[in-house]
């Protein structure tokens, strides 16, 4: 499950920066097979592992809204097992064959991977195939899991400081498109669900033409293709078109105020501004600058408001990634003693700074040097690469970004950066969340 | 979803530490038969499986000691640099928390060079430094690995500790602890250390408001002066990189670094308690319990335990399906996770077995562990559940030497530990090897449910009382948020009194029942200050114990009216009128009663005396009131006095529960019957709003006509 402020930083500072430099080219093969299902193969024979894994085209954003947090909900379902795979069973297959899977939910899609010794391929394959063509769900593993998914919200978000920071901040900044809904959802909409309910969302979503298959790692292409055949070929292929809301959300026309009280002990200081869908130049150019605002210790933010003037414990920015138009976070908790009216003082001075004033040549080439660094960082794992070529193919239509999408950062300008801050980070376009610490319980 | 392989990597990394690579001829996957029939039904076949071979991280030694480490990986243009220096931890006592400080200023300026300056060269090259107080790790790309070395080598040499950057660092520090204060895991961590190892032991020592205020800028200077020599450090370098420029670069950068020696500490070994206690950390309103069953143990890397340890323990609560995540998360659905983790270390190591769960099931979940301790101990494991483990801890330990740095991290263990050369090749071999008897053995050494801190961080008045029970004296442990010992300031109640009585006694303090059956209407009024200039009018009126009227005002305008007129009750605000009903209509009605506690004794209430709590300096009995449809009312009546000092009541808000404080003071005789003049409400607003009476008048004849809901 995605949705942590600190998933998400890493997720801004990693998972988008893939792109092309010179030495450095990653050879894959993709081809559809007749049901629709996409295939990604990507060879690399330096450790004896295979990372399998399947992205379906749905997330929280495709759920129904009284249904909220189904989609993740769906995902721990789908480890209960098959028409051919005992309750429990799918994790001892993964286990006694010397693996590890996981999988995760975010607003737009749910991903599932293994990762295998490489003579292990097959296992894999026949896994995801039970799980896309007759997956099984018992009472008793809706009933164990909904507790699990409860017990997660409660670790991960309720008895976490600022811990429902994405939640509380989403719900104001959207109020017609389903980025308004928390990805882990409503506990009372998971406890409705009937069964109806899941046999619809898997027929409506788990099926091959909306899903691609990506594997990266030890394997042997020509072989490996044979393989998806004897598991893949026969699913059938949805039927009727996939639900995708169309949903446009109207600008929020004037600044949100709200304040949110946590168990925290010092306040913080949430914007979330709105801002164009991933890929666009204009998402690249506010992810540039977001990172002249926060990326290392130099950045705006970093040096002036946690070391110059010292009222910030930690401050950052990071733009999320969304296939439909979503929203840039900046997020700052006070130092001790300090007033969030001052701290917001300070951190719309810097805001406005960026948007009226060019950056130097010298701290614009300093971001690009951090693109770069990002990028051959990333892409380091055999399971990295598999989520990249799936990522970059699901949403962009283009494996290839997984090379080439550098180049898009090279084609933004220092004035764009400028122009972006100005028609993006602005205070009619934004929720301003003042967190504050819940007055003292007995 | 699963969260295991990360920290069964760690674990491996901790205990079985040599250099390898896995390497394959290149351009060859297994073969892997391609099944054919009814495919669906098993599981396929796998191919033959691949052999990992083994290679070596270079090392070579400078002739100041430095020893230095080489991985070669050219699959990517970076390098990446680790000086790591091996200081042997000291009892810092009333400084404790100087090596933090000492590693967040390590890099906050040299002799030529200002933190600005170090930071704007690190993020111009695009790369990523980070210092702490064992020195120094960063990476970029091959092409900037000089520059990155030139400041990463001034920042471990010349470091400044300045007076400006240092009152920075503690001001940043200070804000870290208060952070920390809400954070469940950071507090059962702290504490956890606190427990197990003890205050006289460099391991247990933690920062605190106190000691941070003690530390001194020069005993930094100190510290570095005394610790940082290269016959205790290593430069790890791993990445695009060969031998020969690895050479260069460490005779370069840190060459001119002088030997010396460093001093070394010894400490007694901290022991597992006698007996199994209970420790227990308040959280207020936690919604979950942090549980850690922990102590120290006794077991070093590389030693004979460490594998077939750290097979047991992944058995125990090591992998996604262990026992304790198999039986706490997907058998009772108490948790995200549970797990254990046995940590050899070479002064002292731990055990831990830990989970977040909810507070009604805080106890259950214990059981559970304990449970699954003892299983450990008595029962043989079954050969396939140890197959499967090993296969897991195989399979994990060759997926994790695909990150070239875990090669890196195996040869600087490996020399540290003074592990031998093949003790890496060996590792998976001796997994094998590892018997059932072995695991029993394993159980009955390094667990202790007999001998363990069960420490829990939560919600003290939901959770604590049920642990007495795990816990042989009967007792539970409080502590403060760094592991101070405080004391139960509870009471038992003495004999004789009972909820009824404490009500009576109320009563009796305010007046007694005939006084008050005088009253027969009574109108306060009183001001809330809201802000600098702001104040709330709030006016009260009841009457015959049926009628009443709450109105709320800001310069001269209402703000909200809410009435009671013995059978309907509205509530007419900025928003329009609403109707009272079900749990607001029976507050309101019990709010028209002059005394309300009287009503406490009808069938529509049930009380329980939950025993003696303190208030400001005050002890006073604790009141659980529950009203036939269900709300609930905490309420705190002074032991000395009778009088009531403070009600709580939860409240449900769209969604969320608030939890409303009202503390009662100065009560002054009115018409024979003695009332609070000042009222705290908290809960309702960030700040605590004080309401002091201004006016009350009994007697004075108000018509029902006041207290019309039309």
């Amino acid at each position: 499950m995605l949705f942590m402020m600190r998933t998400l930083l890493i997720i801004a500072g990693l998972a988008c920066w893939a792109g092309s430099l010179s030495g450095q080219d990653f050879r894959f093969v993709e081809y559809n097979l007749d049901n629709g299902l996409k295939v990604i193969l990507h060879q690399d024979h330096s450790t004896p592992i295979v990372a399998v894994s399947v992205m379906y085209h749905v997330g929280s954003k495709n759920e129904k809204p009284n249904r909220t947090g189904f989609a993740h909900f769906f995902e721990h379902l789908l480890f209960e097992g098959s028409e051919n795979i005992p309750r429990g069973e799918f994790d001892d297959y993964i286990n006694n064959a010397g693996g590890y899977n996981n999988a995760n939910t975010w607003y737009d899609r749910t991903y599932y991977y293994e990762v295998l010794p490489s003579h292990q391929l097959a296992l894999g394959l026949w896994l995801e195939s039970e799980r896309m063509l007759h997956a099984k769900v018992e009472d008793v593993g809706i009933e164990t899991q909904r507790q699990v998914v409860k017990e997660e919200r409660r670790q991960r978000m309720d008895n976490q400081p600022y811990g429902r920071l994405l939640e509380e901040s989403m719900k104001r900044a959207f109020s017609v498109h389903p980025y308004q809904y928390s990805v882990i959802g409503s506990m009372e909409h998971l406890d409705a669900a009937q069964e109806a309910d899941y046999k619809q969302f898997y027929a409506d979503f788990y099926r091959p033409d909306n899903a691609i298959l990506s594997i990266a790692g030890d394997i042997d292409i020509e072989r490996t293709k044979k393989l998806i055949d004897v598991y893949f070929k026969d699913i059938p292929r949805g039927k009727g078109q996939v639900y995708r809301p169309n949903i446009v959300e109207p600008p929020l026309k004037g600044e949100v105020r709200d304040t949110v009280y946590d168990n925290v002990q010092l306040p913080a200081l949430v914007y979330t501004y709105r801002i164009p869908a991933q890929g666009t130049p204009d998402f690249y150019a506010v992810k540039m600058l977001s990172m002249v605002l926060s990326q290392g210790e130099s950045s705006r933010m970093n040096k002036i408001l946690v070391d110059e003037k010292q009222m910030a414990l930690t401050a950052g920015s990071f733009p999320l990634e969304l296939e439909d138009p979503g929203a840039n976070i900046i997020f700052s908790i006070a130092g001790m003693g300090v007033q969030p009216g001052d701290l917001q003082r300070e951190m719309d001075a810097i805001l406005e700074d960026v948007g009226k004033n060019l950056i130097s040549e010298t701290e614009f080439q300093k971001v690009q040097n951090q693109i770069e660094n990002d990028f051959v960082t990333s892409n380091n794992s055999v399971a990295g690469i598999a989520e990249s070529l799936a990522n970059y193919a699901m949403y962009y239509k283009d494996a290839n970004l997984i090379n080439t999408e550098l180049s898009r950062y090279r084609k933004v300008t220092r004035e764009d950066l400028m122009r972006v801050a100005r028609q993006y980070f602005h205070k009619d376009n934004r929720v301003v969340l003042y967190w504050l610490p819940k007055p003292k319980q007995p | 979803m699963h969260t295991f392989r990360l920290i069964s990597i760690a674990l491996l990394v901790a205990c079985c530490l040599p250099a390898v690579r896995a390497q394959q001829p290149a351009g060859k996957a297994p073969k892997i038969p391609v099944p054919t029939g009814n495919v669906r039904s098993k599981s396929p076949a796998p191919g033959e499986a691949p052999k990992i071979q083994i290679g070596k991280a270079d090392k070579f030694t400078l002739n100041n000691g430095l020893t230095v480490i080489v991985v070669e990986n050219h699959k990517l243009p970076r390098v990446s640099y680790q000086l790591f220096v091996d200081v042997d931890p000291a009892l810092e006592g009333a400084m404790a928390g100087k090596k933090d400080l000492f590693g967040d200023m390590l890099a906050k300026g040299t002799l030529t060079r200002t933190k600005a300056q170090i930071d704007e060269s690190i993020d111009f090259i695009g790369a990523s430094m980070s210092a702490s107080a064992s020195g120094v790790s960063g990476s970029c790309l091959t092409r900037h690995t000089d520059k990155l070395l030139e400041i990463m080598a001034d920042v471990v040499l010349n470091p400044t500790f300045s007076d400006d950057e240092f009152d920075k660092s503690k001001k940043r520090s200070e804000s870290g602890l208060q952070a920390a204060k809400d954070n469940a895991d950071a507090i059962a961590g702290r504490v956890g250390n606190v427990l197990r190892y003890g205050t006289a032991h460099p391991y247990g020592e933690s920062m605190s408001e106190e000691t941070l205020a003690n530390i001194k800028v020069e005993s930094l200077r100190t510290h570095h002066q005394q610790y940082f020599k290269p016959g205790r450090s290593y430069l790890v370098c791993v990445g695009d990189i060969t031998r020969a420029t690895a050479e260069r670069q460490a005779r370069a950068y840190f060459g001119q670094w002088a030997s010396g020696n460093v001093p070394g500490h010894v400490y007694d070994t901290p022991k597992a308690p006698a007996q199994t206690q209970v420790d227990f950390v308040h959280k207020p309103a936690a919604v979950q319990s942090v549980i850690n069953i922990t102590y120290p143990v006794d077991l070093k890397p590389g030693t004979p335990d460490a594998i077939p340890a750290s097979v047991m323990n992944t058995i125990l609560g090591g992998y996604f399906n262990s026992r304790i995540n198999a039986n706490l998360r997907e058998g009772k659905a108490y948790t995200y996770g549970a797990r254990s983790t046995v940590s050899p270390d070479e002064r002292v190591g731990y055990f831990n077995a830990g989970a977040s769960v909810r507070n009604e099931v805080t106890d259950s979940a214990i059981v559970e562990f304990m449970r699954e301790l003892r299983r450990m101990q008595t029962e043989p494991v079954p050969e396939s559940e140890l197959q499967v483990v090993k296969n897991v801890l195989t399979g994990n330990f060759s997926s994790s030497l695909e990150q070239p740095g875990t090669i890196a991290r195996f040869a600087l263990n490996t020399a540290r530990y003074k592990l031998p050369e093949d003790y890496y090749e060996k590792y998976l071999q001796r997994v094998q090897e590892v018997t059932a008897r072995d695991v029993q053995r394993m159980a009955n050494t390094y667990i202790q449910p007999n001998n363990a801190h069960i420490l829990v961080v939560g919600n003290k008045d939901e959770v604590a009382d049920k642990l007495k029970v795990f816990s042989p004296s009967g007792k539970v442990n409080f502590y403060d948020s760094y592991g101070r010992p405080i004391e139960d300031k509870r009471m038992a109640i003495p004999s004789g009194v009972t909820a009824q009585k404490v009500v009576d006694d109320y009563v009796q303090a305010i007046g007694g029942t005939a006084a008050i059956a005088k009253i027969k209407d009574m109108e306060t009024k009183s001001s809330i200050a809201v802000g600098p200039g702001m104040s709330l009018a709030m006016r009260t009126a009841q009457k015959d114990n049926a009628m009443i009227l709450v109105e709320m005002t800001m310069n001269g305008q209402t703000l909200n009216k809410s009435v009671f007129d013995g059978k309907k009750g509205v509530s007419m605000g900025q928003g329009g009128v609403q109707v009272l009903e079900g749990k607001e209509l029976q507050d309101i009605k019990e709010q028209a009663y002059t005394c309300k506690e009287m009503l406490y004794s009808t069938k529509d209430y049930t009380l329980d005396l939950k025993g003696i709590d303190q208030i400001d300096g005050k002890n006073a009995y604790v009141l659980q009131v529950k009203r036939a449809d269900g709300k609930e009312t905490t309420e705190y009546y002074d032991m000395q006095t009778g009088l009531k000092l403070r009600e709580i009541t939860v409240q449900d808000q769209g969604g969320q529960s608030i939890t409303l404080t009202n503390d009662y003071a100065d009560y002054k005789a009115v018409g024979g019957m003695k009332v609070p003049h000042e009222m705290t409400i908290s809960g309702a607003m960030p700040i605590p709003l004080k309401a002091v009476v201004s006016e009350v008048k009994v007697n004075q004849g108000l018509k029902a006509t006041v207290f019309s809901t039309n």
